[in-house]
């Protein structure tokens, strides 16, 4: 009777709940894993077409670098029948509040096409503003309903931060100014001196994504000598 | 009436943050913005109530000295349905939620209510209570990120109050959350004892 009390009855219920619970959650992740697994697709889609505009990707390659996985794409466009390659990769910069990941495009000649950060975890309202979009609207003109028409599609609402790194020059060490601001004024001067402003005057996030973009070309271009000299070996 | 009193009592009398001294944690963490704190709430209220529900159901069949485990995973279960629907359908959200969402597994509101009320209660009084128990740590959070909202970032529900005025940063960083929660706690232990006092 005693063990009947205080150990089958226990175990029996808790099984019943463990089960149940599996249940509903077997029932909720077939309703939302293929979303989910969707969105990450998209976003990373996205990405790719941010940062490689204009481009058709033709493969991706994972291979390890230094030991440390590393994934990036081939793409290319016709431009004047001739073929451009151009490259996207993920790489990983350290930031105040951890590591951000971002994405980042290079063509051949070492252009930067574009960048995008895919994740990070900086200050809120001091690093995290390298996501921040120029305001549009104020409230009033939200609650006034007198918003003139604007463009809200997300292909124009690139962050302002990210958007400087589009026509640096990859070959050379980008520069950081120290302004705590941008313009869209200042863009023909700080691409003269390979320059991005950084989001504060403490550049610890700026510094941060612009270290994780030259470690991310590095590895790019070892990358691409690992899977040229392999291929030269295959044909021999 | 006792249904009302049960839904009502979490709005002040034992509001969760203010007078039971609970959920610090997440209501320091996502009082940055209202939105957030709107989600937040929407989705501690949800597991609140349905585990309640679940707690009060099961309660007779429950052996004493089993139920933390076993309120655990209902708690566990439901909060595990929150965040793979919001990964879903709400991937923003839940991207600026982040890990506060599956810490609502151990907010102490859920297991402190599961604990205090539904496993003593009926099923209906026990849902009115996580309703109200929800509510009342949602009005908390929303006041508390309103004002960090419109003082450290010069918005409100992502829209910019005063264009061109620069926010002060301290109240969006952690001092603003506890500046601002204390002198809630304050307001509201200074409107109690002069009630009592009377």
């Amino acid at each position: 009777m005693k063990i009947g009390r205080q150990i089958i009855r226990p175990t029996l219920v808790l099984t019943a709940i463990t089960v149940a619970s599996v249940f509903l959650l077997s029932h909720v992740e077939r309703l939302a894993g293929p979303i989910i697994i969707k969105r990450a697709r998209q976003k990373q889609e996205a990405a790719l077409s941010l940062v490689l505009p204009g481009y058709i990707v033709l493969s991706s390659r994972t291979i390890a670098v230094d030991g440390v996985e590393f994934t990036y794409w081939e793409a290319e466009k016709k431009v004047e029948n001739r073929t451009v390659r151009a490259y996207a990769f993920l790489t990983k910069g350290t930031g105040y509040g951890g590591d951000m990941v971002m994405m980042a495009g290079v063509d051949e000649k070492g252009e930067v096409l574009g960048l995008s950060i895919i994740s990070q975890s900086e200050t809120p309202g001091l690093g995290d503003r390298c996501l921040e979009v120029a305001d549009r609207e104020t409230l009033w003109d939200h609650l006034k309903g007198g918003i003139p028409e604007r463009d809200f599609s997300d292909a124009t609402r690139i962050p302002w931060f990210q958007n400087q790194f589009k026509g640096l020059d990859a070959n050379e060490k980008i520069q950081i100014v120290k302004r705590g601001d941008w313009e869209p004024g200042m863009r023909d001067g700080l691409l003269e001196i390979n320059a991005i402003s950084a989001i504060t005057g403490a550049t610890i996030t700026s510094a941060g994504v612009v270290r994780g973009l030259e470690s991310g070309l590095d590895r790019l271009r070892r990358a691409r000598e690992a899977a040229a000299a392999e291929q030269t070996g295959g044909i021999r | 009436m006792n249904y009302w009193k049960e839904f009502a009592k979490g709005l002040w009398e034992k509001n969760p943050q203010l007078v039971l001294g609970l959920a610090f944690c997440p209501t320091l963490a996502v009082s940055v913005s209202v939105s957030n704190a709107l989600w937040m709430t929407l989705a501690a209220t949800f597991v609140l109530v349905s585990s309640n529900l679940l707690v009060s159901a099961i309660r007779v069949i429950v052996p004493a000295h089993l139920r933390i485990p076993i309120f655990i995973t209902i708690i566990a279960g439901f909060v595990t349905v929150v965040d793979l629907l919001l990964e879903a359908y709400q991937p923003e959200v839940y991207r600026s939620l982040g890990i506060f969402i599956p810490l609502i597994v151990v907010n102490c509101i859920i297991l402190g209510r599961a604990e205090e009320f539904a496993q003593k209660n009926g099923v209906f009084l026990s849902v009115l209570d996580g309703l109200g128990m929800g509510i009342g740590f949602g009005l908390t959070l929303v006041v508390l990120s309103a004002v960090r909202e419109i003082l450290g970032a010069n918005k409100l529900f992502g829209y910019t109050l005063i264009p061109g005025m620069e926010p002060a940063l301290a109240m969006a960083l952690a001092p603003g959350a506890f500046f601002t929660l204390a002198l809630m706690l304050w307001a509201m232990n200074a409107v109690n004892s002069r009630k009592k006092g009377r």
